[in-house]
């Protein structure tokens, strides 16, 4: 590693120790505010494995979510399970539920690809909604304890950033590994990379799972801040949700969906201070996305015109 | 348990597929808009349940001016559908056009703007309450099948239905416009090279598309509740139906809104605690099957 | 790295300018008591939340007119939770962080009840809810912080129970929305409605989703099974549409039928003529119903301020404001844990008589009314007639029963 490398590598973890060390700073609205930003960028920068990279548009991630939520919150709720036990199985069983709906979503493509795992995140949903005796049906799962040192909002910001730091740090490793440039590869033309020798079909299930995984800790973390799991994690206006973060933040830059997380939950809490018409505003927000700067946030300010996603590797 | 001695009545299990069959005309009417704009524009209409649910309003509210007459319903049904035809009209001139050459995932992002726009504007204009409007006179009443009563104004939707279905079959095999229609449905690109004014075209489909949704609506008006959420839970339903049926195929459109209105009438014996996933599954199962749907096309690109 | 400290710098600019634009916490020391109201505001129920915003307005204006409560007005802060949990927990936890209201108040939605109601026990607030139906809030799930002015599951299905113990009829279907709510008004009538009158039977029963279109498969199923009664959770816009579908098929005229919602303001104003006569029929709240002066005067309110008569909505709104406010003038004080020692108990004066918050579990005593609809030349729609009013005291789940369900958990 050169000294320039070195240098660059010192800067980025300073300035990014610094972004995240804001908020230890707000009053304690701001503080939740951020933990909700940090989740929910999370689910959406995994979510983002699948659209970014394998550029495979699933309506249906927060089935992946959901099955986070409900792990985390009925282990804590109705097991002796340690806390780490049960945090950790949220992307655990939601990775191995992901590889089941991935197994046969990935051997469809475009619009059937995002028709089926619509299919099975609302089956996922309506057997949260259905199953009283484990779930707690419609009415949730509600009272899920979380043990006393994490109880403080700053503590729990600090678990939440630890986890996501960690996480996303491993994730641009495997991103930038050559995994990351066969995903791109099939992106870009799935034909080709077939012909030179990329299995797709096991590529893309790997990335499935992967995001599964992201998605599947993210809602453990957010049965964890709700004290409880809905049914509503698991609904595809969730789905749509995430969709609309990544795209509002920018597929095309790693770290780009947790920005749109950001702007849309701050927005959101702005706006509807003010008014209860929030569709509408984040309606308009979209068409503007769409037509005023396609591409995310993150492309307005990184200067890059044109339509469709750059060629190449992603960017930081 | 449930019981299934009911279906050993000849008289029931007739009243019930009727009862399947125009819940299956309510979908038909309602996706096979859908499906036409994806077949042709190839943009996944996600307003297309916002479309369904200003139908509804609009000939509430235009049945209400004529409130008395006995040709209030059909003038509401006619003009609101219409109405919802020019407001598709708009959104595809205004909204759509300047995307069609970007990704799908742009296109559906403006149609979803759209879902949270109209549904606001909804509220805004015709405030949170429930609403119904009435059916006429004339379809009122009931008339007696296998012994049983059965409601005229589903005699009605069961007519209109397949009414409907062969207008828009004619109008695809039987007119110039239907030829550019199946030829813009098969190549876009070409279509525009031989000089057609495919502007034009597309702005046609939509607003047929936008009709047909727009109808459903009015139809549904008299015999439901019209409320702002109306729209939500159709779009998903429309989806499962063109999806099961095959994309952008009238005729699997038609096919698949037959399956799950019998689904819906006879799974209820079955698994009456159950209803809500019926569809999931019968939706995962095609796709997985086969993800072309019962009658559309193989997908040829990867 | 050019490129990374933009995206940084985007990052903390849009951070700073989206911080600089939300509001600064209010000082602690503040002129008002606040309250914070919550209510899903779209969709399915905002027929009733709607109404109960006014509601929960006509009170404070009231109040606040009359020099308000401890020298201090009231003013309320109002969000919309979608009906969605996760959106109820964060606006319950930004109006207490943030706009640092005295208590909580409101919501529909069942789930977001529950969350918010765990919120309130973490930070210590004071929750009413006044509208969502489950049982489980002031039951199973009860807690010093949280409080019900409406009715719940088991007051209304056993009120229903004890309206059908007289009557003749014992096979009886049932249908209702499929979830939590319309199961458990089902449950809780069936099993008491057995308990008060042995050898009825359930002959069929129906579940259709909530928000469904299409009855028709569900009417010729109920038909099937010949019973002399049918009992309907359905409510809103599946009351609407359950009755117009069915209609035509004769149902009303081959069964008799009971709904729960069925007088309703929201139900009946839309059916109008074609209700059909002679169906049972039940509201929260009835503008006609008691004929007495406290009544009249909370319906001329509502027609001063919103032009309209008065649905449910808009009563549980002013009550459960008021049950809040007499319990701050008791406790001359809008400390919390003063508050909730002064509604334990309290009965208060409504447009409907004397309502009580029962001490153990923080559930009043709202009762339900029932009456077979009826026509009438005043108003373009039925009404109920014979009104019975089966009081809370009689139908509220005994304590004893409570201790031993929260000590089951």
């Amino acid at each position: 590693m050169s000294a320039a490398m070195e240098r660059r590598w010192v800067v980025r973890a300073v300035a990014g120790a610094a972004l995240l060390a804001v908020p230890l700073a707000l009053p304690q609205f701001y503080l939740l505010l951020s933990v909700e930003i940090l989740i929910m960028g999370l689910f959406a920068i995994g979510f983002n494995v699948l659209l970014g990279y394998a550029g495979m548009v699933s309506f249906g991630h927060a089935a992946f979510f959901g099955v986070g939520a409900y792990t985390c919150g009925l282990l804590l709720k109705k097991t002796e399970a340690p806390f780490v036990v049960a945090f950790l199985a949220a992307p655990v069983v939601a990775v191995v539920v992901a590889a089941v709906i991935g197994y046969f979503c990935v051997r469809l493509t475009r619009i059937y690809f995002s028709m089926l795992t619509l299919a099975f995140s609302q089956i996922v949903w309506a057997t949260a909604h259905k199953w009283y005796s484990l779930t707690g049906g419609d009415n949730g799962l509600v009272g899920v304890p979380v043990p006393a040192w994490l109880i403080g909002p700053r503590t729990f910001y600090g678990f939440v950033a630890g986890v996501s730091v960690i996480v996303v740090a491993v994730l641009w490793r495997i991103m930038q590994a050559p995994f990351g440039r066969t995903l791109l590869a099939i992106r870009e033309n799935a034909e080709r990379a077939e012909f030179v020798g990329i299995n797709v079909k096991r590529s893309q299930l790997t990335a499935f799972a992967l995001s599964g995984a992201v998605s599947g800790l993210a809602g453990g973390m957010f049965a964890l801040f709700t004290r409880g799991a809905f049914p509503e994690y698991a609904f595809w206006t969730k789905s749509a949700e995430v969709l609309l973060m990544t795209l509002l933040g920018g597929p095309h830059v790693f770290l780009g969906p947790a920005l749109g997380a950001g702007i849309l939950i701050v927005l959101n809490s702005v706006v509807t201070s003010y008014t209860e018409y929030w569709p509408i505003v984040l309606g308009i927000i979209l068409l503007a996305l769409i037509y005023v700067f396609p591409g995310g946030v993150t492309r307005i300010f990184l200067g890059w015109r044109g339509t469709g996603r750059p060629a190449g590797p992603t960017r930081a | 348990m449930p019981d299934l001695s009911a279906l050993a009545d000849p008289g029931f299990l007739a009243v019930q597929c009727l009862n399947g069959l125009t819940q299956a005309m309510f979908l038909f009417l309602i996706a096979s808009g859908l499906s036409l704009i994806f077949g042709v524009l190839g943009v996944l209409n996600f307003a297309h349940g916002s479309l369904y649910m200003l139908g509804a309003y609009l000939s509430y509210t235009i049945a209400s001016w004529f409130v008395g007459s006995p040709a209030a319903f059909w003038v509401a049904l006619i003009l609101g559908s219409i109405g919802v035809a020019l407001v598709g009209g708009i959104i595809e001139s205004v909204f759509l056009r300047p995307v069609y050459r970007r990704e799908e995932l742009d296109q559906l992002l403006v149609t979803y703007a759209l879902v949270l726009i109209i549904s606001d504007l909804v509220k805004l204009a015709w405030g949170a309450e429930n609403r119904s409007g009435s059916r006429p006179a004339l379809l009122a009443g009931s008339v007696v099948i296998a012994g049983r009563d059965f409601p005229t104004y589903n005699l009605f939707v069961l007519a209109v239905g397949p009414l409907v279905a062969l207008g828009l079959w004619l109008l695809l095999r039987r007119t110039q416009f239907g030829r550019l229609v199946r030829a813009a449905a098969n190549d876009r690109e070409m279509v525009g090279v031989v000089g057609v004014n495919v502007t034009g075209l597309f702005t046609g489909v939509f607003m047929l598309g936008a009709w047909l949704g727009g109808l459903g609506g009015g139809l549904a008006a008299p015999i439901g509740a019209i409320f702002p959420g109306m729209d939500v839970e159709i779009i998903v339903e429309s989806f499962i139906v063109v999806v099961v049926g095959g994309m952008g195929s009238l005729g699997g459109t038609l096919l698949g809104a037959l399956i799950i209105g019998q689904l819906n009438a006879f799974g209820i014996l079955f698994f009456p605690r159950f209803a809500i996933v019926f569809v999931y599954i019968l939706m995962a199962v095609v796709l997985v099957i086969r993800p072309w749907g019962l009658l559309g096309r193989p997908v040829t690109r990867g | 790295m050019k490129r990374f400290t933009a995206v940084a710098g985007t990052v903390l600019s849009c951070l700073l300018i989206l911080w600089s634009a939300l509001p600064l916490p209010v000082p602690a020391q503040q002129e008002t008591i606040k309250i914070g109201v919550i209510y899903g505001l779209g969709g399915a129920a905002a027929p009733y939340t709607k109404p109960a915003i006014t509601g929960h307005e006509i009170a404070v204006d009231e109040i606040n007119a009359k020099g308000g409560l401890l020298g201090r007005k009231l003013q309320l802060v109002i969000r919309d939770d979608q009906s969605k949990p996760d959106v109820g927990v964060r606006e319950a936890r930004e109006l207490i962080l943030k706009e640092k209201v005295d208590f909580l108040m409101g919501v529909i939605h069942s789930g977001v009840a529950l969350g918010i109601s765990e919120v309130a026990k973490e930070y210590k607030k004071i929750y009413l809810n006044t509208i969502a139906k489950t049982a489980a809030l002031t039951e199973e799930k009860g807690h010093r912080y949280v409080f019900r002015s409406a009715s719940n599951t088991v007051i209304e299905g056993r009120a229903a129970a004890i309206l059908m113990a007289n009557q003749p009829f014992k096979r009886y279907a049932v249908i209702g929305p499929d979830y939590e709510y319309g199961h458990r008004m089902v449950d809780d009538f069936i099993s008491y409605l057995k308990m008060l009158k042995p050898g009825v039977q359930v002959v069929g029963e129906a579940w259709p989703k909530f928000g469904e279109r299409d009855f028709t498969a569900h009417v010729n199923a109920l038909l099937q099974a010949k019973p002399e009664m049918v009992y309907s959770s359905l409510w809103g816009g599946d009351a609407i549409a359950f009755v117009k579908q069915a209609k035509p098929y004769g149902f009303f005229t081959k069964t008799e039928y009971m709904n729960i919602a069925a007088a309703d303001l929201d139900v009946v104003v839309p059916l109008g003529a074609e209700t059909p006569e002679g169906i049972w029929g039940s509201s929260n709240y009835a503008f006609y119903y008691p004929d007495t002066p406290a009544n009249r005067e909370f319906v001329a309110k509502y027609k001063a301020k919103a032009n309209d008569l008065p649905p449910a909505g808009a009563f549980f709104g002013y009550v459960g404001t008021y049950f809040l406010a007499e319990a701050i003038r008791k406790a001359k004080s809008a400390d919390t844990e003063k508050v909730i020692d002064a509604l334990e108990g309290l009965t208060i004066e409504t447009p409907i008589g004397p309502l009580t918050m029962r001490a153990y579990d923080h559930q009043a005593t709202k009762g339900q009314y029932w009456g077979r609809l009826k026509r009438v030349p005043e108003f373009p729609f039925p009404i109920m007639g014979d009104v019975q009013l089966i009081g809370g005291e009689k139908t509220l789940r005994p304590v004893d029963e409570i201790k031993a369900l929260r000590g089951a958990k």
